[in-house]
């Protein structure tokens, strides 16, 4: 469980906020602190008041995996298969269990025929599996993704979900403009200028936003 | 006015793509998987990189317009009205058409990936282009702002205008369609005609496909419409 409580933090007003264990896709137009949100989830920033607790822990003192909005940014290594193996050697594992791990994990995301290609020449779309790859391959207790799917085709972003279901990470927070994918979900939070105007299940949500343009396509009778 | 690419040849890392063709006045769609080449293509149509072999030439285009993948890649200025003044227009009007007054004197980069993308669409838009290449033109926009976007391209006068993306649903209605497979720029024509050769057709496209039915383009309207043909 998040919990998220008493929180002012820039945009966001959140009085109090619930997200159970699975996979939550936060969904809400452009600038209604989407990205603010999943940046306190992942301990990026800490909020100026309130608190957000995942399973009663600070997210600075629990293991998070997380994609920026900017993938760019959060690359650090020169070749891909360094920037996989980053989270695994800051723990210290083994040269012959890393190297496995990145193999298995590469080819789960279907980017084996990248390892050894310099995170400078990826394109857009690689970059982020490249990130993604980084983020999940340590199976951290929480995983952070912002709008991942925005820069892949079709294929690639079911590949995403799929590696994202099999990551045996228990708690997933994503912000997608994908409504499709957001229908996939457990559990969908909506914000509206910083506050959470609906959170619950899909069915749930989607029925209050029955008309809007939020509603998703495939949905539509 | 025309673009016209003969014997161009692409190479950037391990990846090598060719691009023959010629595109004329109207709205080309450009699609490809993830790393199939769209933004060096979209770097070399718009003469900002050499190919490595062969010529792009641009007969009666005077002026080009390129909005990269990566909208921080066009950040110049420290605030967002110098931002917007680097681009020509006079600030007011552009934060008003973004609901991004009060804004002004931020960084860039203190817009959501969302907001700055509207900024520099708005700002690219506001002038006319002969030749406007768009490079997923639709990632980080809200379902709102992507069918805002599409009517403003589709009301734009007549020039060349192309758009890569791998955007599945919201897009504009668009004349031609051409597709990145296997390293080769394959022209698959006009559309609606083009459609049941798109080997990379979004879902929804391609389950009319396959069931027999050319939408007669490729908007959500017009997606929505060529279903209710098959219910009949």
């Amino acid at each position: 469980m998040i919990e998220i409580s008493a929180l002012r933090h820039l945009i966001l007003d959140i009085p109090l906020l619930r997200i159970p264990e699975g996979h939550c896709m936060v969904i809400g137009g452009n600038g209604a602190g989407k990205s603010t949100l999943l940046g306190l989830c992942a301990g990026m920033q800490v909020p100026l008041s309130g608190s957000v607790a995942i399973g009663g822990r600070e997210p600075r003192s629990s293991q998070v995996g997380w994609v920026a909005e900017f993938p760019d940014r959060t690359l650090v290594f020169e070749s891909v298969a360094d920037e996989i193996a980053s989270s695994l050697r800051f723990q210290h594992r083994s040269c012959a269990e890393i190297r496995r791990e990145v193999d298995a994990c590469a080819e789960r995301m279907g980017i084996s025929h990248l390892l050894s290609a310099s995170t400078r020449e990826l394109s857009g779309g690689e970059r982020v599996l490249v990130a993604l790859a980084a983020a999940i391959i340590a199976r951290p207790l929480l995983l952070v993704l912002d709008d991942v799917d925005a820069h892949l085709d079709e294929r690639s972003a079911n590949a995403v979900q799929a590696a994202i279901a099999h990551s045996g990470t228990g708690h997933v927070v994503q912000s997608t403009q994908n409504m499709e994918t957001a229908a996939a979900g457990d559990w969908i939070v909506c914000l509206e200028k910083g506050q959470v105007i609906h959170s619950g299940t899909p069915e749930t949500v989607f029925d209050a936003l029955a008309g809007s343009w939020l509603y998703p396509e495939s949905w539509r009778g | 006015m025309r673009l016209c690419c003969s014997g161009v040849r692409l190479t950037r890392g391990r990846f090598d793509m060719i691009a023959d063709g010629v595109f004329e006045p109207g709205i080309h769609l450009v699609s490809g998987r993830i790393g199939s080449g769209k933004s060096t293509l979209a770097h070399i149509l718009a003469g900002v990189r050499p190919p490595a072999a062969g010529v792009v030439s641009a007969e009666g285009i005077t002026t080009t317009g390129l909005l990269m993948q990566f909208s921080e890649y066009h950040v110049t200025a420290p605030t967002v009205a110098g931002e917007i003044r680097s681009w020509g227009p006079e600030p007011e009007a552009i934060l008003a058409e973004t609901g991004l007054t009060g804004r002004e004197g931020d960084h860039p980069l203190r817009l959501s990936r969302g907001e700055l993308r509207r900024l520099h669409l708005a700002c690219m838009l506001a002038q006319p282009w002969d030749l406007l290449i768009l490079d997923e033109p639709f990632s980080a926009l809200d379902g709102r702002q992507k069918e805002l976007l599409c009517r403003r391209l589709e009301q734009r006068p007549a020039g060349i205008v192309i758009i890569m993306t791998h955007e599945p649903l919201h897009l504009p209605a668009c004349d031609m369609l051409w597709e990145i497979v296997q390293g080769t720029l394959m022209y698959r024509g006009r559309i609606p005609d083009a459609l049941p050769a798109w080997d990379g057709a979004p879902s929804q496209v391609r389950s009319l496909l396959d069931r027999g039915v050319v939408p007669e383009n490729i908007t959500p309207a017009a997606i929505r419409e060529a279903r209710c043909r098959i219910r009949g």
